[in-house]
């Protein structure tokens, strides 16, 4: 008992030091982010944090006037982290998905990543769903939601599936593929930005099809906390609204990855 | 020389969180050691029963699984308290690098255990019985005739736990502790250069197991000091 009794004293103790007076000071949030997902969140080579998420989670910090604090967690432990009060939000392109809301909460999307085709620049295609793409060949990896969108959108096309991504790009741009559809940050990163990409452009529309690809990505925040949910939206909303979104879009991309 | 494309420091910030969640281990561990040979070899039944659960269930749960129990549930199990006491939220929190520390030294302090009372027996019996002969009470002869003579057979034993300890220390990446091997991945992920991050990380544990081993060989030699070898 008594040893209960220390316990507690030294828990009210650790509260009162950690919970300062915050009177009338913008409101402090800390946030949690992966810091290894590049161009989203990543470290540069002098330690600062960079990245999409981050850009956008300073400027929605300074739109709902928060005071606001990065805190690096790796991936695995980011949602009991968030859980144990180690952060109270996370923006690390953290995909909204029925699973996880069982266990937090989530604001709407702040970014949508399409799927996109590429094709050799230049070229013309029919992408009319249904009835479009008749006897192209499509490189999608196998077994991801491209495959599945490709095949259910355009079934007069050929689908060829393949283990990684980089072979699909690879025989794209040996000519053995007419388009190959994937994520577009991954095309745009992972092929176009390459030299193996040139000569290889987007093609055709953005596809967010929330059966295929989910609702995007979304800021977590612990159960219970509604608060916070609607600051963070209402902060979505304005830095869409005043043009500080696209600015940062712009920066990292050609297309606009919030979606409609 | 591998180009690490400007993110050397990484190796370096990462070795100094390695190193000393490694080091501040060590006492506890020695400690937890100490103790739990001395409950487990003890004529006190609740000593031997709590030595013997503290070992038992330390060893048979996985080093990730404690890691994660102690850093999220041990945090929200006080929050719990806390707000219970007081009311309303709380934001008690136990940092990562004591939650690192206790962790480890819980685990390694199980297995220190063993090594000790694998180095207390070894101790001749003999030797405590004349001792006793002499008229010195336990703790003395425990301090002037066990313990000097434990360590020869303590010392290989221990220096191994060292050596795995300083790799479990990589376990600690989940709870946000920039060590050698979250840093690592931080790197190679930046740069997309896995391979090369990991193999100069693996580099780095390698040197300090290899310089490890030098100083525990010496130690060794100094333990068994005035031992004719057979």
């Amino acid at each position: 008992m008594r040893l209960l009794k220390l316990a507690a004293a030294t828990a009210v103790l650790a509260t009162l030091l950690a919970g300062g007076a915050v009177g009338d000071e913008m409101r402090p949030v800390r946030i949690g982010t992966e810091g290894a997902y590049p161009p989203f969140n990543s470290i540069d080579p002098s330690g600062k944090l960079i990245g999409f998420d981050i850009e956008i989670a300073d400027a929605l910090c300074a739109a709902a006037k928060f005071k606001c604090e990065f805190i690096i967690q790796d991936w695995d432990g980011m949602i009991p982290a968030l859980q144990a009060n180690k952060f109270d939000a996370i923006i690390a392109s953290m995909s909204v998905t029925a699973k996880r809301k069982e266990v937090v909460d989530f604001t709407g999307k702040y970014y949508s990543s399409p799927a996109k085709f590429i094709g050799a620049e230049g070229t013309e295609f029919d992408f009319t769903q249904g009835s479009g793409l008749v006897g192209k060949t499509i490189g999608v990896q196998g077994s991801t939601i491209h495959e599945d969108f490709a095949r259910a959108k355009w079934p007069q096309a050929e689908v060829v599936t393949y283990a990684t991504q980089d072979e699909a790009n690879a025989d794209l741009a040996s000519g053995r593929l007419d388009l190959v559809m994937a994520n577009g940050v991954a095309l745009l990163d992972g092929f176009l930005k390459t030299p193996e990409g040139q000569g290889f452009v987007f093609v055709g529309d953005d596809y967010r099809d929330p059966d295929f690809h989910g609702e995007g990505a979304g800021i977590a925040i612990r159960k219970g906390e509604q608060e916070l949910v609607d600051a963070f939206n209402a902060a979505i909303k304005q830095i869409r609204a005043d043009g500080t979104y696209k600015a940062i879009n712009d920066k990292y991309f050609d297309f606009d990855i919030y979606g409609d | 020389m591998i180009d690490f494309k400007g993110y050397e420091w990484v190796f370096w910030e990462g070795l100094q969180v390695t190193l000393s969640v490694g080091l501040a281990t060590i006492p506890v561990a020695l400690l937890l050691g100490l103790l739990g040979a001395w409950g487990k070899l003890s004529r006190n039944p609740v000593a031997r029963l709590v030595a013997g659960t503290y070992t038992t269930v330390v060893r048979g749960i996985p080093e990730l699984v404690l890691i994660l129990l102690v850093y999220f549930g041990l945090t929200l199990a006080l929050q719990d308290l806390a707000s219970w006491i007081e009311g309303g939220a709380s934001t008690v929190d136990i940092p990562p690098f004591p939650a690192g520390v206790i962790t480890l030294g819980l685990i390694y302090g199980a297995f220190a255990t063993e090594v000790f009372r694998g180095a207390f027996l070894a101790v001749d019996r003999g030797q405590i019985e004349a001792a006793q002969a002499f008229g010195m009470r336990r703790s003395l002869a425990l301090r002037r005739i066990v313990l000097p003579q434990m360590w020869r057979f303590a010392l290989p034993g221990l220096g191994n736990l060292w050596l795995v300890l300083i790799k479990a220390t990589s376990l600690m990446s989940i709870i946000q502790l920039p060590e050698l091997m979250r840093m690592t991945d931080v790197a190679a992920r930046a740069v997309r250069l896995p391979f090369t991050f990991y193999f100069g990380a693996s580099l780095i544990y390698l040197t300090i197991t290899i310089i490890s081993i030098v100083v525990l060989q010496r130690a060794e030699r100094w333990a068994n000091r005035g031992i004719r070898r057979a």
